[in-house]
């Protein structure tokens, strides 16, 4: 009787392999061994962001996505909430009005829960008001949108910082703060996405750079090694890949139904 | 007890509901116990949602405090949200939310045309950014600007219809530029989302309970 389902047993074992690559590349961080992480401008430019907004006396936006926890787009909003605890610490340690607009009622309270964290790891628990700084604007896309771009007009942030899962609304929220004037940082993994960030944001985390997030803001060497696991399955894509392209184009079907295995 | 219900517990969660989605991916159909226990998750994930309530919580405490303290250019706008959210619950209560209720008229006459409103915006808010980032002001932009023009060009019903070329050019541009570089974008995405789920089941990733060491 087979374990494991019919056409998944490549990418099961796959999976386990790069948990045990993790795992080692974990060990050798505690022990010190951390990767060269390259400088990734956007994650750079937030300080610089909140800096702004406290010389301004504007806000600053922070939008962890507009998905919740039970979809494929979760590992964004995790993302997206491990950049909204870094603002918001900056946000505490410069006295700046932080503004966290909620679209998913799942989402709202771990966030709630996360930059009351950040203001009192700052000890500036006292300036920590989730009412005003994390409300529920809609969970409706559009009604959401209308409000975020409302927000913009009216208050006219320094900085806007959008990361995580957005869908057609990214562009209006974009081009929105682009108007007041607001320095704005976008990254998103999903693909349609990302061409609108690129077109109108200042600095912008292009796919799987978001998920290096937490490693990148903490410098944490756990993290950072395991973002080591990532570059060794993408060698093995290419290699699969060209190899694949090679013997398919020879009419040999070997990889292909190695990974349908 | 705080670091227990605030860290612990949270992470055991996780650990738990992950381990259980991933295997439901992988293992054999003949394993009833875990299709069972992922199905059971699922039908928590519908009653979670209904964690809605705290959304609105927090939607009447920023309007009341908007409504309290009479905030000018704000205050009625507040009142007239409440007085709908009020007015949608009990007419739902009453009704029920089937499709031939007048509850159900009222978000199609009301919501679903200002949806669609803001979403035929976008295209304002798309002319907008394409002029803001379509400007030959290096080699890399002028390249960009060219392949734009070729593929507005090769959308349009005219010009594919004088040249058909046009519509080539288009085809190429998508099929083999925009494609090979989604999917390269798409296979560090996998990736990049397999190290994060990973490192969230297994509890290494706490960004987002915040940093509670």
């Amino acid at each position: 009787m087979a374990v494991i389902r019919s056409g998944r047993m490549v990418p099961f074992v796959a999976l386990i392999l790069f948990a045990l690559i993790m795992y080692v590349y974990l060990e050798l961080g505690k022990r010190g061994r951390v990767p060269y992480v390259r400088r990734l401008a956007a994650f750079d430019a937030i300080e610089e962001a909140v800096g702004r907004a406290a010389e301004m006396g504007t806000p600053v936006v922070m939008i962890p996505g507009r998905a919740g926890w039970t979809s494929s787009y979760v590992a964004q909003t995790v993302a997206g909430l491990a950049v909204l605890n870094y603002v918001a610490r900056l946000c505490a340690r410069y006295d700046v009005r932080l503004w966290a607009p909620m679209s998913s009622a799942l989402v709202m309270p771990i966030a709630v829960e996360n930059v009351r964290d950040a203001y009192a790891a700052e000890g500036k628990l006292d300036a920590f008001d989730p009412v005003t700084m994390i409300p529920f604007v809609s969970g409706s896309q559009f009604a959401w949108a209308s409000g975020v771009i409302g927000y913009y007009a009216r208050e006219k942030p320094a900085a806007n910082i959008m990361v995580g899962a957005f869908w057609a609304e990214s562009m209006m929220l974009a081009e929105s703060a682009a108007r007041v004037g607001a320095l704005q940082i976008g990254g998103t993994a999903r693909l349609y996405q990302i061409p609108f960030f690129a077109a109108v944001c200042d600095y912008v985390l292009m796919g799987e750079e978001i998920f290096a997030a937490s490693a990148y803001l903490t410098k944490e060497n756990i993290l950072l090694a395991t973002l080591v696991t990532q570059d060794m399955f993408r060698l093995a894509g290419w290699i699969l890949i060209i190899i694949g392209a090679i013997l398919s184009t020879a009419g040999i079907k070997a990889i292909y139904n190695f990974l349908g295995m | 007890m705080s670091v227990v219900y605030r860290r612990y517990i949270p992470l055991v969660v996780a650990f738990v509901t992950g381990a259980i989605m991933i295997l439901e991916y992988y293992i054999s159909e003949n394993y009833k116990v875990v299709i069972d226990a992922a199905d059971v998750l699922k039908t928590w994930r519908i009653i979670l949602s209904t964690v809605v309530f705290i959304g609105v919580i927090n939607l009447f405490r920023v309007h009341g405090r908007h409504i309290s303290r009479r905030r000018p250019g704000q205050w009625y706008y507040s009142a007239w949200l409440l007085f709908l959210i009020i007015f949608y619950a009990i007419c739902g209560l009453v009704m029920g939310v089937q499709s031939d209720t007048y509850v159900r008229w009222f978000v199609n006459a009301v919501t679903v045309p200002l949806g669609a409103t803001m979403y035929a915006s976008l295209c304002f808010y798309m002319a907008a950014g394409a002029y803001r980032v379509l400007r030959a002001r290096s080699l890399e932009t002028f390249l960009l600007l060219g392949a734009a023009f070729l593929v507005i060009m090769g959308n349009t019903p005219l010009f594919p219809y004088l040249w058909p070329g046009f519509a080539t050019i288009r085809n190429w541009i998508f099929d083999v530029i925009v494609t090979g570089g989604m999917r390269a974008i798409r296979i560090g995405v996998g990736l990049g989302a397999t190290a994060t789920g990973l490192k969230t089941v297994l509890g290494l990733e706490t960004g987002y309970l915040g940093r509670r060491r």
